[in-house]
């Protein structure tokens, strides 16, 4: 509880010895955006911790080798996501729902295991070394992580986005509404590639350092992001980035728990989904949904004769 | 000629769905489409709408070439269509499901959403107000624009469906089954909003299973058996055509019948309840094996079956008839325990079927053969059988049941090495009535046995049902095809939109003039 005490007592303490963690909060929350485009058009894809290994690599190896600017090293590493996430999408995309999500992690396992522990240039399993933050810390983050949300908000809000609910609602509807459903799933997972690699890259030069382990870029790192979304909820550009600052700020929350934080952190989360299925920002205000078979709900079974 | 069929085919496996299709329809006019139970009428709209790829054969929409081209390009160049089992984007409300029918004729506006706010205000609040007319067009109010569109009543999320199709301002509307699970006064409505929307200038193809809507509205009927067309012409042609005649009743059905059943409309039905009000209705038995008192089963919004009370005594045939989606098939699964009524009564033998589980149901001697037989396919004959007895403990006399229902039926005793899946579709359905008979049933309930067949095949199932019967064993047979069911029957009950209409002995109803008129053909 201190954490929070501190929030209140003292903000510029706690701003000051805290900023690691709001510009993690901002990270994640820039990769959850890229996690809602996906599922907001109804694709299961845990593909984000590949472009943001991407945007990572590319962006820190550029500066280390051939010191271009900061900009030009994440336009690049952007870019380069982007053309990755079209050719994987290619083939990837015609899956649905869970056969996606394993197609995905088949992608980021390959880009991990197969490239970046196998190629010199990453460093292998040492990861990557630079000395600087360039970025002058906390500011830019949260400005783009604000820029992100307003327009991935805005795309939703148009014509781009109706055409992606309609996907995530009924796929053959939607063809039946002329909706060439191929090409806005692909908009949408490049997007996302975009937004993630941004991310990736950002975190790269928050951390001084590029680190090719699971939790970063691998299996662990999707279900985490997934957690985002769901914790969240999908229905709204908000959600996931809320699910992002509380999964993120968890071991916070309950520092008291010594040892047994993932205990509490896994009931807590078991609990938000049994009791707000929609995820915490969603339908219904915050009212708490009862699950049909909580006992005391339960109506009695209508009585013969 | 606005859509142009040229010898359409597709086939899945052996199956001919759609097999040498050609059709015209005319600008301007409403076409039906009509045919029974799987004669391929939506696979022909699947194929035309680009669902399905086409495998041989052309199609025009006007001078635009709809051969081989995606799903959504066809529904950009006009085809509008909505779906038998009703597709709506569920979560979104009604407005925002017609605003997504726009999608074609909007303009992509992803630059300007990231940039001037007004003008795309001023742009959405144009299409909120057409969506809001649409929606008037098809007859919802105004104020059913806000809710999601799965709280909406069936009837409603039907006309949405129509009123989304819209939005494409399409050329040609395709409406497939608009009016299943409808009573008669919504079929009516249907009706009226077809017949409103084809004044206005649209031109409609109206598929359907039955002919009292069809035949209603439409000045040119096409007729599908077995993916072939077999008919084709004005109502009155096509409804005393002897071949359409025995495409819905089966073989002989044509002797006995000028028309083919409902062909005269929709006022048939407040005739067979007028007729229901003055019959004394069929003696109910005294000792009832199965008992069922106002049964009421529903699914979400929908009834489908409405306060029905029934008995079938041992040692009878009893039938339901009436259209699809009368709740015929519904009643059936209540009684197996696959459903939980709402309300009502079932007993069978003592046992409470509402809350009795499904496999002590089946131990007590009631068991169902389901609508479309739900066969393994990869396995051998002998392998499904043994399946079915995979859960008895008695071995040796396992055995012996599965050699005395196979000598039942030589032709699986000849196959029983065979895949399932490469028998024909009669055999398929004796494998399924063997299967049932494992059980040692003391009640079989048949769903829809002919569905399907080709009519020598009906012959030789209801041959089949009839021995079985002969043997002891009660049946509750739920048939389509109402003139062979009656013949077979010692009592009928007749249902239409989930409430029992009428009930009698086979002879009377397959004698009444209205129940023959609505169900039968007259």
């Amino acid at each position: 509880m201190d954490f929070f005490i501190s929030l209140f007592s003292d903000p510029i303490g706690f701003w000051n010895s805290h900023t690691l963690l709001v510009s993690q909060i901002g990270i994640n929350g820039i990769v959850a955006t890229s996690m809602f485009l996906v599922l907001y058009s109804g694709q299961l894809s845990l593909a984000a911790p590949g472009f943001m290994a991407i945007g990572a690599y590319t962006s820190v190896l550029m500066e280390l080798n051939w010191k271009t600017p900061f900009v030009l090293n994440v336009g690049a590493a952007v870019l380069l996501a982007g053309v990755v996430g079209f050719l994987v999408g290619l083939p990837v995309l015609r899956l649905r729902g869970v056969f996606l999500a394993i197609a995905t992690i088949g992608f980021i396992e390959a880009l991990r295991l197969g490239v970046i522990l196998n190629v010199p240039v990453t460093g292998e399993g040492l990861g990557l070394k630079h000395d600087a933050d360039p970025l002058g810390g906390v500011p830019i983050i949260l400005v783009s992580l604000l820029v992100v949300l307003f327009a991935v908000w805005r795309l939703t809000k148009g014509r781009l986005g109706s055409a992606w609910s309609a996907i995530r609602q009924d796929e053959v509807a939607a063809l039946s509404q002329g909706i060439f459903v191929a090409r806005y799933k692909m908009i949408a997972f490049v997007l996302s590639a975009l937004i993630a690699s941004y991310a990736g890259a950002l975190e790269a030069h928050l951390n001084f350092f590029v680190d090719p382990g699971d939790s970063q870029y691998g299996v662990t790192r999707a279900v985490q992001i997934l957690t985002f979304a769901v914790l969240g909820g999908s229905g709204y550009v908000l959600g996931p980035v809320v699910g992002a600052t509380l999964v993120t700020l968890l071991p916070y929350i309950f520092e008291g728990a010594g040892d047994y934080i993932n205990i509490i952190a896994g009931a807590f989360l078991i609990a938000v989904i049994i009791f707000r299925p929609q995820g915490i920002v969603g339908r219904g205000g915050l009212a708490i949904v009862r699950p049909a078979w909580w006992p005391r709900t339960r109506v009695s079974a209508p009585s013969p004769g | 000629m606005l859509l142009r069929l040229d010898d359409l085919r597709r086939h899945f496996g052996g199956v001919h769905a759609v097999d040498g299709v050609s059709l015209e329809v005319e600008k301007g006019s409403i076409q039906g489409l009509i045919g029974p139970n799987g004669a391929g009428k939506t696979t022909l709209v699947n194929v035309v709408t680009g669902y399905t790829r086409i495998q041989s054969g052309r199609a025009w929409l006007e001078s635009d070439e709809l051969t081989g081209l995606p799903a959504h390009r066809i529904a950009g160049l006009g085809i509008g269509r909505t779906f038998q089992n009703i597709r709506l984007f569920k979560d979104l409300t009604a407005v925002e499901n017609v605003l997504i029918g726009m999608h074609v004729r909007r303009r992509d506006d992803t630059l300007a959403q990231l940039g001037t706010l007004p003008f795309f205000r001023r742009e959405e609040k144009k299409r909120v107000e057409e969506a809001y007319s649409l929606l008037e067009t098809v007859g919802l109010p105004r104020s059913v624009g806000e809710r999601a569109a799965d709280t909406l009543p069936y009837g409603d999320q039907r006309r949405l469906e129509i009123a989304r199709a819209l939005a494409l301002k399409p050329r040609l509307l395709i409406l497939d089954e608009p009016a299943a699970g409808m009573n008669p006064s919504e079929k009516q409505g249907t009706r009226e909003l077809i017949e409103r929307l084809n004044a206005d200038g649209l031109t409609i193809l109206l598929i359907d299973h039955d002919m009292r809507l069809v035949m209603g509205v439409c000045r040119r009927v096409a007729v599908l058996n077995f993916g072939k067309k077999i008919a084709d012409g004005t109502p009155e042609e096509v409804s005393t055509d002897p071949t359409v005649i025995k495409a819905y009743l089966g073989t002989g059905g044509e002797r006995e019948v000028h028309s083919a059943p409902g062909a005269t409309g929709v006022d048939e039905v407040r005739e067979v309840e007028e007729a229901a009000a003055s019959s004394r209705g069929a003696k109910e038995p005294e000792k009832a094996i199965l008992d069922v008192g106002d049964l009421t089963v529903s699914y979400g919004a929908i009834v489908a079956v409405r306060g029905v009370s029934f008995r079938v005594a041992a040692g009878e045939i009893v039938a339901l008839i009436g259209a699809n989606g009368a709740g015929k098939s519904t009643i059936l699964n209540t009684l197996s325990g696959l459903i939980r009524p709402q309300s009502g009564t079932a007993t069978f033998d003592g046992l409470d079927l509402a809350n009795a589980r499904a496999s002590a149901i089946v131990r007590r001697g009631l068991v169902q053969v389901p609508e479309g037989r739900e066969i393994l396919a990869r396995q051998t004959v002998l392998e499904n059988l043994e399946l079915a007895t995979w859960a008895r403990r008695d071995g040796p006399s396992v055995r012996m049941r599965i050699d005395e229902v196979l000598k039942r039926f030589p032709i699986l005793g000849e196959r029983r090495d065979l895949s399932a899946g490469s028998l024909s579709g009669g055999e398929q359905q004796m494998l399924a009535i063997a299967r049932g008979l494992l059980a040692r049933p003391r009640l079989l309930l048949l769903d829809e046995p002919s569905l399907g067949l080709a009519p020598q095949m009906v012959d030789e199932v209801f041959r089949a049902i009839e021995e079985i019967h002969r043997e002891g064993t009660t049946i509750l047979l739920v048939e389509q095809n109402a003139l062979r069911a009656l013949a077979i029957a010692n009592r009928a009950y007749v249902i239409e939109t989930g409430r029992i209409l009428l009930s009698g002995s086979g002879d009377d109803l397959l004698h009444n003039p209205a129940v023959r008129r609505a169900y039968l053909g007259g």
